[in-house]
């Protein structure tokens, strides 16, 4: 197996598609670090005296419009003004000022939007790494080997989750030595503030952001699995990629807005992705909780695997 | 063991239509054997079959006693084949493209894959990309990645399709030395009659899906009888004369020349009536029947006039 993921790692990696593609995951760091240190503050504190002062005022502006608008106020508002409020009077309980410097974790988390770009390159990927094989006429050598054909594509699958976790860990560790460069580290690292349920609790920054990494990087695997399954189950590459990214850039919006009329949508994979929505914002449809979308998840995944894995176990090559 | 390869029966339909109708035949340890049929007899499948790419509707194939269906990995260790061309990864070198095979067996090591490199002659090569190599040399290096794990059986489907003279050469003097002192078994197909000729041991004809004929070549080529070519002064004499000793006889005339079929000994007789006619008789020549002959006659008797079905590729 150890042979096949190798063999699998080398394909990739002779080919210089892939360079190209952390070439570029690496480009639009630095571009986005250049950015952020030389058009923005960059660094420059803001008035930090009053900084308690401000948060009850806004606290207290929240409440009266909460008040104000009573029943009529949408679900979604309500809730944020409460995660709001509630950190507020943890800042000010706990002595925490919003207005930090700007430090290597603001910035890891402000590249951590890029984990879109390393979803679609792991996406092209998985979209390729069967069919491709089919197209080169390569197929036929590599199934006439003494290996059982589930293995061959066990090996495909799991070369395509470590190529992910490569692209990210490239992702975080360049953001965090650019980060660092930049903007230095700060002396005392401020927890980051995470609500949960009414109650708000302090989180290591780089825990965070590692968890934080994580959650966003479920979306992305779930979508390189589907391209995985297209591309094993219809041998079309482009296929793969195309219907793959265009569920990544639509599915979202697509679910979002049946969601506003049906609650079907929750059983669409695209609700259920986005486990940060728990943690940060609230469920797309009400009513949503955090192991339905586990389970969701988990049967979507599931169904992938096992249509791949049938199909391309039965498949008479004839290419 | 004697028998490597056995194919008993072997049938598949692909959605309702019988492309290959139980075929069966035996290959022997250091023969090689040839696959031959037009194109859409089914060959290619059959041979796909064989290495498990396309699975089997009904029958079994054993390579050394084990089932291709049921036991694939034991049987198709003993495999080595190129299924068409030999498609490699182009943009490795020749010597990636083997380990990444060698990978997938057990067992070989880099003295092996150095030692196959220098049997097929490509270790001035073998570094760069596959993407430079003309075909000639991918069909080599196809030769190497099917040689690596030493198999019993070799498997090659059309294997000089789109090589020049010299390269149909090369791979047939590999397959005669591999069958002869290694052993192995070989099974070739193609359409291209002649090749098979200089090639093969024996051949099975297939045709519509059927296996409709297995004999050794010089059996195949030649049957009993054999054809003449007889130079005379006056062929219309002469076909008098033939016709007259034996009515019946398929005689045919040509400016100065009669051809008829004839058996070995009946020559003399033959040629004592010419001279008691006072013919003259300048030559007498053996006609060599080409195996296309043959395998046009062998097609046209025993499979029908052949429907032009497109070829399962």
């Amino acid at each position: 197996m150890l042979g096949l993921i190798q063999n699998e790692w080398m394909k990739i990696f002779r080919r210089p598609g892939t360079y190209v593609m952390i070439g570029l995951l690496l480009i639009m760091t630095t571009v986005a670090g250049a950015f952020i240190k030389y058009q923005e503050s960059g660094g420059t504190v803001p008035d930090n005296t009053e900084w308690k002062r401000g948060l009850q005022t806004q606290n207290e502006s929240y409440q009266k419009q909460l008040e104000e608008m009573g029943e009529m106020a949408p679900r979604e508002m309500k809730e944020q003004y409460q995660r709001e409020m509630a950190i507020n009077e943890y800042r000010i309980k706990n002595d925490i000022s919003p207005n930090q410097e700007y430090s290597v974790w603001g910035f890891v988390s402000d590249t951590s939007q890029l984990i879109e770009f390393a979803g679609l390159f792991t996406i092209i990927i998985a979209g390729g790494i069967v069919s491709s094989e089919f197209t080169w006429g390569t197929i036929k050598l590599l199934l006439i080997r003494p290996i059982k054909r589930v293995k061959i594509l066990g090996a495909k699958y799991i070369t395509v989750v470590l190529f992910g976790l490569l692209v990210l860990a490239v992702l975080f560790g360049y953001s965090a030595l650019l980060g660092g460069l930049l903007f230095g580290f700060p002396e005392k690292a401020f927890p980051y503030l995470y609500y949960y349920n009414g109650t708000v609790t302090e989180q290591s920054m780089g825990l965070h952001l590692i968890a934080y990494y994580g959650l966003k990087s479920i979306n992305m695997l779930m979508l390189a699995t589907m391209a995985f399954m297209i591309s094993a189950v219809f041998r079309n590459s482009s296929l793969a990629i195309g219907l793959s990214l265009f569920l990544m850039f639509m599915g979202g919006q697509v679910t979002r807005l049946i969601a506003m009329k049906y609650d079907w949508a929750k059983y669409s994979l695209f609700a259920n992705t986005d486990l940060l929505q728990y943690f940060e914002g609230m469920p797309m449809v009400h009513g949503m909780t955090i192991g339905f979308s586990i389970l969701m998840i988990l049967i979507y995944f599931l169904l992938f695997q096992v249509l791949a894995f049938y199909v391309f176990n039965k498949r008479d090559v004839s290419a | 063991m004697d028998t490597l390869v056995e194919i008993q029966e072997v049938t598949k339909v692909i959605k309702g239509r019988t492309i290959i109708d139980s075929v069966s035949f035996e290959v022997k340890k250091g023969e090689v054997f040839g696959f031959l049929g037009p194109n859409g007899a089914g060959k290619t499948t059959t041979i796909r079959m064989l290495v498990g790419l396309i699975s089997i509707t009904s029958g079994d194939i054993k390579i050394l006693g084990s089932s291709i269906k049921t036991d694939f990995e034991k049987a198709v260790s003993h495999i080595g084949a190129i299924v068409e061309n030999p498609e490699m990864y182009k943009f490795l070198s020749g010597y990636q493209n083997l380990v990444h095979y060698a990978r997938m067996s057990k067992g070989v090591t880099k003295e092996k894959i150095n030692e196959t490199v220098e049997l097929v002659g490509l270790a001035d090569r073998i570094h760069d990309k596959v993407r430079t190599y003309s075909l000639g040399m991918r069909q080599r290096l196809g030769l190497a990645q099917c040689l690596l794990h030493d198999p019993k059986i070799l498997i090659l489907d059309e294997p000089t399709n789109g090589l020049d003279p010299a390269g149909i050469r090369e791979i047939r003097d590999h397959l005669r030395m591999l069958a002869r002192e290694r052993e192995m078994a070989v099974i070739v197909s193609s359409h291209l009659l002649s090749e098979m000729e200089m090639m093969c041991d024996r051949i099975g004809i297939i045709q519509n899906g059927k296996l409709i004929d297995v004999q050794h070549i010089s059996d195949f080529v030649q049957g009993k009888e054999k054809i003449y070519e007889v130079e005379v002064d006056d062929p219309e004499k002469a076909n008098r004369i033939l016709i007259r000793a034996q009515p019946g006889l398929p005689v045919q005339l040509t400016e100065n020349c009669v051809i008829l079929p004839l058996v070995r000994e009946d020559i003399p007789e033959m040629i004592k009536a010419f001279v008691r006619e006072d013919m003259k008789i300048f030559s007498i020549r053996e006609v060599t029947k080409t195996l296309e002959d043959r395998f046009l006659e062998v097609t046209e008797y025993k499979g029908g006039t052949g429907d032009a079905r497109t070829d399962s590729k």
